[in-house]
């Protein structure tokens, strides 16, 4: 079986000229749930961004991004964002729908499913995220975490085979973060979640990824990365609390 | 923050507001047609739509002090034009006429925005053959109008919090520049979603 | 300059309508065809900012306060048929869900605000651009084209009022285009600082607004010129033609003359409405707009090197665009 994501020295510059990626190299398994930590502007959105081809003036270069055995470049890019679904940090950059039922039906209504399907789909999402009964309500009357299972919900309704998510516990309060952190575990799929949250990294993520200015510090298990403190304070991280009483080694 | 005061009544339950949409869309259509090309003359007729009007706004449950309320604020615009209709030969009756005539024609469309949500009144109008890329930009910009409203609030907020004089020309110069700095974020925000809407297969 | 339902009889609502579906027609189809996608949540986006940006109040004197139209501001920060499409969606939500502006008058509110205002707003700006250049040259032409932009589709709203018989042209000339002579000057005024604010902090957003639906092809500039000298045929020029009783002869030549000669029921309060010393109310109002425009200009022109300057001695920020 192909690793569900091969990410081969991959380098981004931004027009303006920051360097936000420095030659990153990692594969993930299927069915891995990786998280990915550090500071503000170590590049951790700028890596999901990649994972769906959304800056296109990336695309053109080399492969360096090799999903499910196929390199993305842009012929292929619209087909792979069907594989990886992707959270953004801002709910309300993601809800664009006037209503939720619209909104998670935006993706399976693109990719051509009939009516039926598109309902079958959407109901499922919205299962999973246990918001059935809210399909007509408007994006303005939602509560923040609410807001946020709608997002998951539309993401999910693509069925994409990895899920990489943007911060997807900011802003929420402790019963908001509960329930994501719940739907999260249910999900089968491939998991990449950049985050500050490392209680959520350890409750989640067997593998964690440390990046910082764009390359990658540290790679390997959870508890062996942010139980050690010394690391974690070097990257502008803080050891998380459950792991106060776990040494390292 | 919520900003229901925009759209609050629109969800409510009652005999009216579970009618279609494209019901209510249409027969506000031929009210207004109507009220607006009869004769002033024929006062029977405006009694009658008055007094429907009223009736279904009984079988609404939306309180009498919104509906009024509603009526009041966009009233005054209507009046200030209608005065110009007074210079001329039979003004008092035309300014009557126009004057009643748009009350009327408030008064239906303020019951049928607070009775069809608009994301219906979008699908109804879709289904009239309104151009698919003209549905989208609305639907956008209804849905995006509550995200710049608060977003508008912070910014002003932020600034009431550091601005200590209270002179005009400063509150000019601020105002406009927070108009500014709201395009510059719409334009940011525009390519997020940009980028949302192609992660989920958009063209 | 919101019409409501009520104040335009049927043929006035009809041929607006008519107009302002051919012209939005005309933007929409432009953007279908030419416009990035990319660019399509901007145009969403842009109309939330101008409804936005219109709710925002500014203190006039004694208590009273004005607000921004938008229709320039919006031509020149993204083209004329994004505008269009920006401005129409705008007053479609307006009159939809606010009640301001009404349905059936829908088409000549477009007509005004969407059509009319964005297209000479951006014609002016662009033609001024020829012969003032940099950033106080920027400025003017905004201000001035903003001040333009809302008298003429004021005189607009005035003919179409005329047109239907709800005014006399004789009085609603006057008061419109007077009224909206000194809102121009709000208008242009905040169009300006705004314009000015968005260069200072990010400049290149004012050079590509052409991009969002690219630079005019001939059949669409053909479209929005002929849309408007076609509006200007019918709803200004009957008026202001030398005859004294205009109306009445467009009127019983287009076989609509019951209007004139149905018997009055109350009796108007004034007869023969007219200034004094003046040979009409009309041709004052154009000698007033002749002079306020000279006004504006120079008011523009010394405004724009006002703020041109605090602009060139302010620290030049390179902001780098906000991305994470």
């Amino acid at each position: 079986m192909n690793p569900a994501i091969e990410i081969r020295g991959l380098q981004f510059r931004y027009p303006d000229g920051k360097e936000a990626l420095r030659g990153i190299s990692f594969t993930i398994a299927d069915g891995e749930c990786v998280g990915l930590v550090g500071p503000n502007g170590s590049g951790k959105s700028t890596l999901l961004l990649h994972l769906n081809g959304l800056l296109p003036e990336s695309l053109p270069k080399d492969p360096n991004v090799v999903v499910y055995g196929r390199a993305l470049n842009k012929e292929n890019a619209a087909e792979i964002r069907r594989d990886v679904g992707l959270l953004f940090q801002d709910p309300d950059d993601q809800l664009f729908c006037p209503t939720v039922y619209e909104d998670v039906a935006f993706g399976p209504e693109q990719f051509g499913l009939d009516k039926e399907k598109v309902r079958a789909v959407v109901t499922k999402a919205l299962e999973t995220t246990s918001l059935l009964g809210h399909e007509h309500r408007s994006p303005h009357h939602l509560s923040s975490g609410e807001k946020r299972r709608v997002c998951l919900a539309g993401v999910l309704a693509c069925e994409p085979r990895v899920l990489a998510l943007d911060e997807p516990t900011s802003n929420l309060d402790p019963r908001g973060k509960r329930n994501l952190i719940q739907t999260l575990k249910s999900i089968p799929a491939t998991k990449i979640i950049a985050t500050h949250d490392l209680e959520m990294v350890v409750e989640l993520c067997s593998r964690t990824i440390v990046l910082d200015q764009g390359t990658i510090i540290a790679d390997g298990p959870t508890h062996q990365l942010l139980g050690d403190e010394k690391l974690m304070l070097a990257h502008g991280l803080e050891k998380p609390h459950i792991l106060r009483h776990v040494h390292p080694h | 923050m919520r900003h229901d005061f925009l759209d609050r009544y629109s969800r409510l339950d009652s005999p009216i507001h579970r009618l279609p949409t494209t019901a209510k869309l249409l027969s506000t259509l031929c009210v207004i047609s109507a009220t607006v090309t009869l004769h002033f003359t024929h006062a029977w007729f405006f009694i009658i739509v008055a007094g429907v009007l009223l009736i279904l706004s009984a079988l609404t449950t939306i309180p009498w002090r919104f509906l009024f309320g509603r009526l009041m604020v966009l009233e005054p615009f209507a009046l200030g034009i209608a005065v110009m209709a007074l210079f001329q030969e039979n003004g008092v009756f035309v300014f009557l006429s126009i004057l009643t005539k748009s009350t009327l024609c408030l008064f239906t469309v303020i019951l049928l925005s607070n009775t069809a949500p608009f994301a219906e009144i979008l699908l109804s109008l879709k289904r009239f053959g309104v151009p698919k890329l003209l549905i989208t930009i609305l639907a956008l910009m209804y849905r995006y109008l509550f995200v710049l409203i608060d977003e508008t609030e912070r910014l002003n907020r932020a600034r009431s919090s550091r601005t200590f004089s209270n002179s005009p020309i400063r509150k000019w110069h601020t105002m406009a520049s927070l108009i500014g700095q709201l395009f510059v974020r719409s334009t940011e925000r525009a390519e997020r979603i940009y980028a949302a809407m192609s992660a989920r297969g958009w063209k | 300059m919101h019409i409501p339902d009520g104040f335009l009889d049927a043929k006035t609502a009809i041929a607006t309508g008519m107009f302002s579906i051919t012209g939005l027609g005309t933007a929409l189809r432009r953007a279908e065809r030419h416009v990035q996608s990319r660019k399509i949540p901007l145009i969403g986006l842009a109309a939330a900012f101008i409804f936005v940006a219109q709710m925002l109040n500014f203190p006039v004197a004694s208590g009273t306060s004005g607000h921004l139209l938008g229709a320039t501001l919006a031509a020149v920060l993204l083209g004329p048929s994004a505008a269009i499409i920006v401005m129409s969606s705008v007053l479609i939500v307006q009159a939809l869900i606010f009640a301001d502006g009404g349905i059936l008058a829908l088409g000549a509110n477009i007509f005004n605000m969407a059509i009319v205002a964005t297209l000479c707003g951006y014609g002016i700006y662009k033609i001024l651009q020829i012969f003032f250049r940099g950033e106080q040259g920027r400025l003017v032409a905004v201000g001035f084209a903003s001040w333009c932009a809302t008298v003429i589709a004021s005189v607009f709203c005035a003919g179409e009022l005329a047109w239907s018989g709800t005014a006399l042209w004789g009085t609603a000339f006057p008061a419109m285009a007077g009224v909206h002579m000194l809102t121009g000057l709000g208008e242009a005024t905040i169009t300006m600082l705004v314009i000015a604010a968005i260069s200072k902090t990010r400049p290149e957003l004012l050079e590509d607004n052409d991009q969002a639906v690219p630079a005019n092809g001939r059949s669409t500039a053909f479209v929005y010129v002929a849309l408007i000298v076609i509006g200007l045929l019918l709803l200004v020029a009957p008026h202001a033609s030398p005859l004294p009783d205009g109306l009445e002869q467009v009127a019983s030549s287009l076989g609509f003359e019951h209007k004139a000669t149905e018997a009055p029921i109350l009796p108007s309060p004034i007869k023969d409405y007219q200034l004094p010393g003046i040979p009409s109310a009309g041709t004052a109002t154009i000698v007033a707009g002749v002079i306020g425009a000279l006004a504006v200009f120079a008011l523009s022109f010394l405004f724009a090197r006002v703020l041109a300057r605090r602009q060139k001695s302010a620290v030049h920020p390179s902001s780098p665009p906000n991305r994470q």
